[in-house]
C-alpha cells in the first residue's frame, strides 16, 4: 500500500484513469487544473506540484481509517457493520410539502431546513436534478431552496467542488449532503485541514446518504435519454429490496426497468467501496425496507444528535424505532458491501496484504475477509 | 510615414523601400493599384491609398492577391497603368492567373507586379524566393539594390511593360522594403487619364473576343519574342554595372540588398583593388552579353544572393552555352557551400565567403567584443517570448478552445492558418494549433480530417482563421465542408482588422483602402446563407465560449461556424480608455501554492501579469495591462480584481 501523498499526475494515473474515481469532487473546485465534466475529472493543464491536495483528500488514495475515525469520533475505526453509531431509528417529516417532494420520509430536507433556520449553518451544499435531469450541485440558503433539492438523482455528482469553491477568507458555515465517498473525503480534510480554501471547521454538518452504488452521469444518462422522454420525468427511485427495480415517474405513470439492466451503468469504483451507510457523516439517512414514506436514520455524532433532538422538539420530524429485523437486514447488507468490496480490491491488487486505498487494521481486515 | 506625393522634383526624400516603389509608380503615372496586405509588402499600398484620391488614382485592398492582380489587369486592358503588390506567398496565389496572363498579354496600360520576399521568413510562413516564378512563367524581372533604384526601376518597368506588351515584375526583399534611404524625386505626371477598353483595335495583347482565338502555343511563341525584346533592353540597362579593377582576383555577381552587403564586405577587407562586383538589376531574362563581357574579369566567380541560387544557375546555364574554347571560371556560391542556401545574408557572411575563397584570414574584431555586445544588448532588453499582446482576444479564444478540447476529451485537433493567431503553435495559444501552411489551408485540411469517420476517426476538428483570412481563401473550403458534409467547426477569429499586417480594412470592416465607408460584408449572414450553423461568441466570456464550442463539437454533423468577435486590442486601445483597472490582491494571491501553481503567469501568460519572485505573488504590470479583465475570470483564488475604470 502506497501511503505517500503525490500530485495530480499520479491522481490521474492511479485513480482517474484506473476507473477508481468516485466523482466526489474533492480534487476540484479549489484547483484551476482539475475540472469535473460529464462524469469525468479532466486535467486542463499541467500542474507542477509533486504533492497536491487533490491527491491528499481523494477518497481513493490511501486513507488511514483508524486515524480519521479518531479525528471525528475519538475512537479507532469501528468494527460494527454500520460504523460508529449513537442511535439507529426511523423518521419522517411532518411537513406535507416536503413529504410530497422528498424521496422517502424527507428527513434530509427537513434536517437541512432546520439547520438553516436555526443558524447552525448559513449555506447548504446539496444536489438537485436539473432541467435536463442531470444532477447538479447547488447552494441553498433557505427552506424553499433546500426543497428544490428534495428527491434522489442516482447519478454521481461532484458536490465537493462546490465546497472547494469557497475562498480561504470565507466565514460561511456550511452543511453538506454527502454520499459515503464524499463524507470520507470530508473526513480526510478534517484530519489534515486543507489550505487556501474555506476552513474545514466551517463545515458544521454532514448529512450522509446510504448508498449501494451510484450511476454514471455519462453512460447512464445516455441510457435515460434513449429510453425515456426525459423532460416528462418527475422522479427517479430505486425502491428498497426486494423490489429490484429502477423507477421513473411521469405524469402518465411509472416506467420501470429491472435493476439488471441498470447495473452495468454503475460507476466502476463503487465495487471497491466499503461504506453503505455514510459512516463518517454526523447523521446518515436511507430508506426503510417495507415501511414506505419513512427513513432509516443513523445518528453518529453530537452534532447529529443535537439536530435530531431539535427536530423532534420542534415537531419537524416524527420518529419511531427501527424494527429489529430491519436493523438485522441493514447490518447484513452493510457487511455484504464491505466483504464484496474487499474481495474486489484484492482481486485488483493481487495481494491479500494490499488493500489499495483502504488503511484498515490487519485484525479488522482479516475479520472482514473471513 | 513620408508623404510620397510631394511635388518637388530634384529634391531628396527619406523613403523606406516600399514608399520608394509607390513613388516610382506615381511618377510612372499609374491610375490603378490593388494589393492584399502581407509583410513586407504592405506599405506600398499603405502609402498609396491615403493619397490616391488627391492624386486622382484608384487604390484598393483586394480580398486576395489573385483578385488584386486580376483587377489590375482589368485596368491595364482599358489602357490604365496598373500595379499589384504582394508578399511572396501572394505570388503563388496569383500564379494560375499569371500563367495565363502572360500568354494572353496585357492591355495598353503598363502592368507591373511587385513581390516583396522575406528572406529568413521574419514575418512569414516560409522564405520562398519568387525570382524562379518569374523565370518559369516567362516574366521580365528586375530587383533594386538601392532605395533610389526601387523608385526608378518601378517607374521604368511600366514603360518596359508597355513596350514589350507583357507583365513585368519587380522583386524586393525585407531589407529594401523596410529600410530607409535617400531617394531623389522625379516629376509627377499631370495628364488626365481616360479608360476605354477598345475591343476592336486593342487586340494586340488582350484575348480576342470577336476574332478566332489565336492558339495558345502560338501565343507562347509570341511571348518569347516579347522576352527577347526585354532582354535587349536589359543589355543596356543602367541598373546593371560593374565596380572594381579590370582584372580581379575574384568577381562577385550579386543583386538586390546583397549588393550592399557585398560592397561592405569588400570594403571591410580592403580588397577594392582585388575584388570586383558585378551588380545586376535586371535579372530575367539574363542580360547575357553584358554578363559575358564581365566574366573574363576573373577566373573565380562568387555569387552573393539570398535564398535560391537564381543568378548562380542562370549564369551557369549561360556559360554552358559559350563556345568550347571560352574561359571556364570556377564558381563559388550556394553550390560550393560558400554562401548559405537559406536565410538572410549579411556583410559578415559575405566576408567569410570571400576570405575563404581568397585564403586570407580576417578577424573582424576581437571575439570578446561580440560576446560583450551580445550581453550588453540582452541586459537592456527584457526577456520576452513571442506572445499575443496584453488584452488580445486571441489569448482568450485559445484558452476557451484549450479547455473545450480537454473537457470534450476526444483529443480534438486545431488546424491553423496565417495571421497573428499562428502564434498559437506555441505557448501564446497554449500549443493548440497543430498545422500552419498557407491562407485558407486550415479549413481545407479540416475538410479532409472531418470526413474520416468511416475510418474510425472521432477527434473533433476546429479550423481557426482570421477575419481577413476568411475572406481571402477560406470561403471555398467552408462551402466544400457544407457541400460534402465534413465534420468540422470553422472558428473565425473576428477582430475586425487585418491585424498582423497593420490593421488594413477588409470586406467585413465597412471601410475601403481609400478611407471611404462601404457595405459591410457580413460573415455570419454569408455563412448562414450557405446553410451553416453559425454561433457568435465573445471570447472574453470564457465560460460561455467554452460551452458553445463544447456543444457544437458534441453535436457533430457537417461544417459549422463559430465567430469569435472582439476587436483587436491595438485597434480598440487607440479609440477608447481601458474598460477596467485591474490589480492583484496580494493577500488573496497564493502564487505557487496548491490551489494555483501560478496559473496566470505560468500558463495564461498575458504579458500584463508578472511574477514577483521575491514576494511569491503575481502582480499587474500597469504599463502593459490593457484592462481587459479576462484574467480575473481565470484566477482560482479571486485574487485578480477588476474595477470599472
Ligand atoms: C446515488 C444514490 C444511491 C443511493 N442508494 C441508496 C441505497 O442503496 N439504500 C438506501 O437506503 N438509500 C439510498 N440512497 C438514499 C435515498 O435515495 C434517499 O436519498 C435517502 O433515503 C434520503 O431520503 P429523504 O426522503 O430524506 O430524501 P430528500 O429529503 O428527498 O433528500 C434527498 C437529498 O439527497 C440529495 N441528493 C440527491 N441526489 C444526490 C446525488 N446524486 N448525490 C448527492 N446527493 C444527492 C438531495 O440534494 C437531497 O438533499 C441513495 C441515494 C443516492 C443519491
Ligand atoms: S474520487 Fe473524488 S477526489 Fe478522487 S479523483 Fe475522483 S473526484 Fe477526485
Ligand atoms: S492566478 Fe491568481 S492566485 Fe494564481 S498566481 Fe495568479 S493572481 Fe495569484
Amino acid at each position: 500500500m502506497d501511503t505517500k501523498v503525490k500530485g495530480c499526475k499520479e491522481l490521474l494515473n492511479e485513480v482517474i484513469d484506473k476507473d477508481l474515481c468516485t466523482l466526489c469532487g474533492a480534487c476540484t473546485g479549489g484547483c484551476p487544473y482539475l475540472v469535473p465534466y460529464k462524469g469525468k475529472i479532466v486535467l486542463l493543464d499541467n500542474c507542477t506540484l509533486s504533492e497536491g491536495q487533490c491527491y491528499k483528500y481523494c477518497p481513493r488514495t490511501y486513507t488511514d481509517m483508524d486515524a480519521i475515525s479518531q479525528q471525528v469520533f475519538g475512537v479507532p475505526y469501528s468494527e460494527d457493520e454500520l460504523g460508529t453509531t449513537k442511535e439507529v431509528l426511523i423518521a419522517r417529516s411532518t411537513d406535507a410539502q416536503i413529504k410530497e417532494k422528498a424521496q422517502y420520509g424527507g428527513t434530509v430536507t427537513t434536517l437541512l431546513s432546520l439547520a438553516l433556520a436555526e443558524g447552525l449553518i448559513d449555506n447548504a451544499i446539496l444536489t438537485r436534478t436539473s432541467e435536463d435531469k442531470t444532477p447538479i450541485a447547488f447552494l441553498a440558503q433557505s427552506a424553499e431552496e433546500v426543497l428544490q433539492g428534495a428527491g434522489s438523482n442516482y447519478m454521481a455528482c461532484p458536490i465537493l467542488e462546490t465546497y472547494n469553491h469557497f475562498l480561504k477568507d470565507s466565514n460561511h458555515s456550511l452543511g453538506i449532503v454527502a454520499m459515503p465517498c464524499q463524507a470520507l473525503a470530508l473526513t480526510k480534510m478534517k484530519k489534515e485541514p486543507p489550505e487556501n480554501r474555506i476552513s474545514i471547521n466551517n463545515v458544521k454538518l454532514v448529512i450522509g446518504l446510504f448508498c449501494t452504488w451510484a450511476l454514471s452521469p455519462d453512460g447512464f444518462y445516455q441510457f435515460l435519454r434513449e429510453n425515456l422522454d426525459l423532460p416528462r420525468v418527475t422522479k427517479f427511485d430505486i425502491p428498497p429490496p426486494p423490489a429490484n427495480r429502477f423507477d421513473a415517474y411521469t405524469p402518465s405513470g411509472k416506467i420501470s426497468f429491472p435493476l439488471e439492466q441498470i447495473r452495468k451503468f454503475t460507476i466502476p469504483t463503487c465495487a471497491y467501496c466499503l461504506d453503505m451507510t455514510s459512516e463518517f457523516a454526523d447523521i446518515s439517512v436511507g430508506s426503510v425496507e417495507g415501511i414506505e414514506g419513512w427513513n432509516t436514520v443513523i445518528i453518529r455524532t453530537d452534532v447529529g444528535a443535537k439536530l435530531m433532538e431539535m427536530a423532534k422538539a420542534k415537531g419537524k420530524l416524527e420518529t419511531d424505532k427501527l424494527p429489529p429485523q430491519n436493523l438485522a437486514h441493514l447490518k447484513e447488507a452493510a457487511l455484504l458491501k464491505k466483504k464484496r468490496a474487499l474481495k474486489e480490491i484484492i482481486k485488483r491488487s493481487g495481494d491479500k496484504k494490499n488493500l489499495l486505498y483502504v488503511g484498515l487494521s490487519p485484525a479488522l481486515a482479516d475479520k472482514l475477509l473471513a | 510615414m513620408a508623404t510620397i506625393d510631394i511635388d518637388a522634383p530634384g529634391t531628396s526624400q527619406l523613403f523606406i523601400g516600399n514608399e520608394a516603389i509607390a513613388r516610382g509608380a506615381l511618377e510612372a503615372g499609374i491610375g490603378f493599384a490593388a494589393s492584399y496586405p502581407g509583410t513586407p509588402s504592405s506599405e506600398i499600398m499603405g502609402s498609396l491609398a491615403p493619397i490616391a484620391k488627391k492624386m486622382g488614382i484608384y487604390a484598393e485592398w483586394s480580398i486576395n492577391e489573385k483578385v488584386a492582380m486580376e483587377a489590375a489587369a482589368g485596368a491595364s486592358f482599358a489602357g490604365i497603368r496598373a500595379l499589384a503588390s504582394m508578399k511572396q506567398n501572394g505570388v503563388n496565389v496569383v500564379s494560375d492567373f499569371l500563367a495565363n496572363l502572360v500568354i494572353a498579354g496585357i492591355g495598353k496600360g503598363g502592368l507591373v507586379l511587385i513581390s516583396c520576399d522575406d528572406p529568413s521568413a521574419i514575418s512569414s510562413s516560409n522564405e520562398q524566393d519568387t525570382r524562379p516564378i518569374a523565370k518559369w512563367l516567362d516574366i521580365p524581372l528586375v530587383e533594386p539594390g538601392t532605395f533610389q533604384e526601387a523608385k526608378d526601376m518601378t517607374k521604368w518597368l511600366f514603360d518596359l511593360a508597355e513596350k514589350t506588351g507583357t507583365l513585368c515584375m519587380l522583386r524586393s526583399v525585407t531589407r529594401i522594403a523596410h529600410a530607409r534611404g535617400n531617394v531623389k524625386l522625379g516629376e509627377l505626371p499631370k495628364k488626365e487619364q481616360k479608360a476605354y477598353f477598345d475591343q476592336i483595335h486593342d487586340l494586340r495583347n488582350v484575348m480576342p473576343t470577336t476574332f478566332m482565338p489565336v492558339p495558345s502555343a502560338l501565343r507562347h511563341a509570341f511571348l518569347h519574342l516579347k522576352l527577347d525584346k526585354a532582354q535587349e533592353k536589359f543589355e543596356s540597362s543602367p541598373f546593371n554595372y560593374y565596380v572594381g579593377p579590370d582584372k580581379a582576383d575574384l568577381l562577385i555577381i550579386t543583386c538586390g540588398s546583397c549588393w550592399l552587403y557585398s560592397q561592405d564586405a569588400v570594403k571591410a577587407l580592403k580588397l577594392e583593388d582585388k575584388v570586383g562586383i558585378l551588380k545586376l538589376g535586371t535579372l530575367w531574362p539574363l542580360p547575357e552579353k553584358f554578363v559575358e563581357k564581365h566574366l573574363n574579369k576573373s577566373r573565380k566567380i562568387l555569387f552573393v544572393e539570398e535564398i535560391d541560387p537564381f543568378l548562380e544557375r542562370s549564369v551557369m546555364e549561360m556559360v554552358a552555352n559559350l563556345p568550347a574554347d571560352s574561359p571556364r571560371p570556377t564558381f563559388y556560391g550556394k553550390r560550393s557551400k560558400h554562401i548559405n542556401a537559406y536565410g538572410e545574408l549579411n556583410p559578415d557572411l559575405v566576408i567569410k565567403a570571400i576570405a575563404s575563397i581568397t585564403s586570407i584570414t580576417y578577424q573582424p574584431r576581437d571575439v570578446e567584443y561580440g560576446k560583450k555586445a551580445e550581453e550588453f544588448s540582452k541586459s537592456s532588453v527584457p526577456e520576452r517570448s513571442m506572445t499575443f499582446c496584453a488584452g488580445c482576444p486571441h489569448r482568450a479564444t485559445f484558452w476557451a478552445i484549450k479547455n473545450a478540447l480537454k473537457l470534450d476529451g476526444r483529443d480534438g485537433i486545431v488546424t491553423g492558418d496565417i495571421g497573428c493567431y499562428s502564434l498559437a503553435l506555441g505557448p501564446a495559444g497554449f500549443f493548440q494549433v497543430r498545422t500552419m501552411h498557407c491562407m485558407g489551408a486550415g479549413a481545407g485540411i479540416a475538410n479532409g480530417l472531418g470526413k474520416l469517420g468511416q475510418f474510425g476517426f472521432n477527434q473533433p476538428v476546429l479550423a481557426v482563421c482570421g477575419d481577413s483570412t476568411f475572406f481571402h481563401a477560406t470561403i471555398p473550403a467552408l462551402i466544400n465542408g457544407i457541400y460534402n458534409q465534413s465534420n468540422f467547426i470553422l472558428v473565425i477569429l473576428d477582430n475586425n482588422a487585418t491585424a498582423m499586417t497593420g490593421f488594413q480594412p477588409h470586406p467585413g470592416t465597412g471601410m475601403t483602402a481609400m478611407g471611404e465607408p462601404t457595405k459591410v460584408v457580413s460573415m455570419e449572414a454569408l455563412c448562414r446563407s450557405l446553410g451553416a450553423r453559425v454561433e457568435i461568441c465573445d471570447p472574453f466570456d470564457l465560460e460561455s465560449t467554452t460551452a458553445t464550442l463544447l456543444e457544437m463539437m458534441a453535436e457533430g454533423g457537417g461544417a459549422k461556424v463559430a465567430i469569435m468577435r472582439r476587436e483587436c486590442e491595438l485597434v480598440r486601445g487607440k479609440k477608447e480608455k481601458p474598460p477596467y483597472k485591474v490589480h492583484v490582491d496580494p493577500d488573496k494571491c497564493i502564487g505557487e501554492a496548491c490551489g494555483c501553481d501560478r496559473l496566470c503567469t505560468r500558463v495564461f501568460l498575458c504579458p500584463g501579469l508578472v511574477w514577483d519572485k521575491k514576494v511569491g505573488k503575481s502582480k499587474i504590470d500597469e504599463v502593459i495591462c490593457t484592462g481587459c479583465g479576462v484574467c480575473t475570470d481565470i484566477c482560482p483564488q479571486g485574487a485578480i480584481i477588476k474595477e470599472a475604470a
